[in-house]
């Protein structure tokens, strides 16, 4: 059998469809007028997670300022000052995060209670931060400040990057600014194995209590069914096995009471 | 739901808004004639048809193409410019106040000219581009002529013998602004711009000519108006576009309701409306013929240009759409006329009665025809790749003007034949059929073709599986 010999520089679009341009013009007009009617007419659902849109238009924009997309779970966020349930930070000032952070963007500044200090919850703990200044535009996000800390002071589940602002001082973030979010206890706490607490201190050992368990009822968003309480940690857990915690609006800060 | 309403309502308004300003345009034309001087409408059509239809519709599309983009690629568009009042504060308004923002941005901008350039000659690159383009729509008939207050008016702004052959001139005039605007700009990517725009205009305006020349032949007329034709009432027969090929009509609200099939330009004429509408695509110089422009590559013989020098370059681009659309209009979609019915609907005795509400009506559909033409040159803009230059050139020189002569051939065969446009329309519509078959149908499997076509490709997989086999083996050979 002789084989055919096709020359090198012949068209290679042999269909009388693609020679003649306009058949394949028009149904690439087709497929243009069919998104562009499906997003003319088709609803956008908002403010979900991009994975999970549902709504008939084909748009995966997510309008930033407007819809925020939710955080995954374990997100590294700005960090708080975790406070107790009387408002002072958790922190005893023990300068193991400053050491740790490879960045070198916390300042602490240490004071000590007085032994004849007439408030007895502080006479069970010997130092607290007099200054804490983490300066967040040097700050790498690694979080082993958070692992560090022994006393579950620090976090990074605000679940919210830092936000922008006009100057670079205003993102050295002092006491004021970190101490936010909900007070977490651990029956561990020192000043909740003192005398006379309702607590009885050898139920719970520390080894238990690990830095996102607690007391703790973070601030969540309620996504309908797939939300419940896994033996009353503090997390919700939407249907797709995801958890998600988001701040929404300003985070209520707690006044610095010392 | 609640946007699908939003949706329909939106082009509801659009509809209505075009029946106000008709209406308006109607009204006003008949006071000039009434209290002013007789012929006055014409110099009150300037206003409206140029000022008001042309340049809007023309200054919408600068957000509309920008946010009907967007809906084509899945994408939101502009929507972030707010305007700062009660009640609206936090709406994005389709992007409307992008209008806003831009024209402020364009005014206030810095006018700069480069200090090499040729001042003269650069400021005037710009409005040699936007005055011809601006004065196009002159000659295009945006609605019947109609007796208001008594008087009779034209919505049209002139009616040279000349007629479409003052289209194509004025239209190939704009190619001096781009010109000029690259020369002059003593930049090499602009000359570049200005060279491709010169070339690529004078090339297409041979196939723009020819395109049009069938329908001349089929309506023996250059002017627009004979060629949109007049409605053949009291039992005159219809002229130009408004005429039946096949036509009956049954009773209807008392009336003979005339129906059947229109003597469009496109039924007439499928050859030369691609080819025209190819050609006037390429005189726009937008994608995919925006070779002059180039984006990517060369900015364009607008390159050195800012501020309201560019906006008058964009304006024109845009104002050109709006006027390719109207003149398409009027000479292939039959322009004011209705499909079917115009003739029951002239003769109902209100529209008689009223001949404002009736141009008003007709006017309307003129425009929203314009509107539906001016969305598919945007689909066609934003779907398909810039063609390259060589492309452009043989398309151009090959293919459109071979073909435009050959259907000025058998266009005039066919109309010698029968001068009742009947043959036209058969072979015409043969023409779409074929069209639509190849557009529906996929292409055939080879082993399904003809013997040849078989042959052809079973030679040609043997040829790529024998190459395909020793490059795999190599292959795997070297890993």
């Amino acid at each position: 059998m002789a084989i055919k010999v096709t020359k090198v520089t012949q068209d290679p679009r042999t269909d009388i469809r693609e020679r003649m341009y306009i058949p394949e013009l028009l149904h690439g007009l087709a497929i243009t007028t069919r998104h562009f009617f499906r997003n003319l007419f088709g609803t956008r659902d908002t403010n979900t997670q991009v994975q999970d849109r549902t709504g008939t238009s084909l748009m995966t924009t997510v309008e930033y300022p407007e819809e925020k997309p939710i955080y995954p779970e374990g997100y590294r966020g700005l960090h708080r000052l975790v406070p107790r349930e009387d408002g002072k930070p958790r922190c005893v000032a023990c300068y193991m995060c400053a050491t740790i952070c490879p960045a070198q963007c916390i300042y602490i500044e240490a004071g000590e209670y007085e032994e004849t200090d007439a408030d007895g919850e502080s006479r069970v703990i010997e130092k607290y931060p007099t200054q804490f200044v983490i300066d967040e535009l040097r700050c790498i996000v690694c979080g082993l400040c958070v692992d560090a800390c022994p006393k579950d002071a620090i976090r990074m589940d605000t679940y919210m990057h830092t936000p922008s602002e006009y100057t670079r001082q205003n993102f050295v973030y002092d006491i004021p600014k970190l101490l936010k979010g909900p007070a977490v206890s651990h029956p561990s706490d020192p000043w909740n194995k003192r005398e006379g607490s309702e607590e009885p201190h050898h139920t719970h050992k520390e080894a238990h209590t690990r830095i996102g368990e607690g007391l703790v009822q973070l601030k969540t968003p309620q996504l309908g069914a797939g939300h419940d309480h896994q033996g009353g940690h503090g997390k919700a857990v939407v249907a797709h096995g995801q958890t998600v915690v988001t701040q929404q609006g300003p985070i209520q800060v707690t006044k610095f009471l010392k | 739901m609640k946007r699908v309403l939003t949706v329909l309502f939106a082009m509801g308004f659009i509809v209505a808004t075009l029946a106000g300003v008709s209406a308006a345009a109607y009204v006003v034309a008949g006071l000039a004639e009434k209290y002013w001087f007789v012929g006055a409408s014409r110099l009150s059509n300037i206003l409206f048809l140029m000022l008001v239809f042309v340049m809007i519709i023309a200054t919408l599309l600068t957000i509309a193409e920008r946010k009907w983009s967007a809906l084509m690629q899945d994408r939101v568009g502009p929507n972030r410019a707010r305007i700062n009042l009660p009640g609206i504060r936090n709406r994005s308004l389709a992007g409307l106040p992008h209008i806003l923002t831009d024209v402020l941005k364009m005014l206030t901008k810095e006018d700069f000219i480069p200090g090499t350039a040729n001042r003269f000659l650069f400021k005037l690159g710009p409005i040699l581009a936007f005055a011809p383009v601006f004065a196009l729509f002159a000659v295009v008939p945006a609605g019947p002529s109609v007796t208001v207050f008594g008087h009779h008016v034209d919505m049209v702004v002139a009616t040279p013998d000349f007629g479409v052959l003052y289209l194509l001139a004025i239209a190939s005039l704009a190619v001096y602004g781009t010109a000029l605007a690259g020369w002059s700009s003593n930049n090499k990517f602009a000359l570049l711009g200005g060279v491709r725009a010169s070339s690529q205009m004078i090339s297409y305006e041979v196939a723009l000519g020819l395109s049009l020349v069938g329908l001349f032949m089929a309506f023996s007329s250059l002017q627009l108006p004979p060629l949109v034709g007049e409605l053949g009432l009291d039992g005159a027969q219809g002229t130009g576009q408004a005429q039946y090929l096949w036509s009956s009509s049954f009773s209807f609200f008392g009336r003979e309701l005339d129906f059947g099939l229109p003597a469009w330009g496109f039924i007439l004429q499928p050859i030369g409306f691609i080819g025209f509408f190819v050609a006037s695509f390429a005189e726009t110089k937008r994608a995919p013929f925006d070779v002059p422009e180039g984006e990517s590559e060369i900015i364009g013989y607008f390159v050195e240009y800012s501020g309201m020098k560019f906006g008058m370059f964009m304006i024109s681009e845009f104002v050109e759409v709006v006027v390719l659309a109207g003149v398409t209009t009027a000479l292939f979609f039959g322009g004011h006329h209705l499909p079917v019915g115009g003739e029951w609907l002239a003769s109902q005795p209100l529209m008689q009665e009223h001949g404002w509400l009736y141009g008003t009506l007709l006017a309307t559909v003129f425009w929203v025809k314009v509107v539906f033409l001016i969305w598919v040159q945007l689909v066609i803009r934003w779907t398909f790749p810039r063609f390259r230059y060589d492309q452009i050139q043989s398309l151009g020189w090959k293919i459109l003007l071979p073909l435009g002569l050959a259907n000025v051939f058998v266009t005039g065969a066919l109309v010698l034949w029968d001068p009742s446009l009947r043959a036209l329309a058969v072979v015409g519509m043969l023409e779409i059929g074929v069209l639509v078959v190849l557009t529906m149908t996929k292409k055939a499997e080879a082993a399904e073709g003809g013997a040849h076509g078989a042959h052809g490709a079973h030679g040609h997989d043997h040829g790529h599986d024998a190459h395909g086999l020793p490059s795999h083996a190599s292959a795997a050979s070297t890993h």
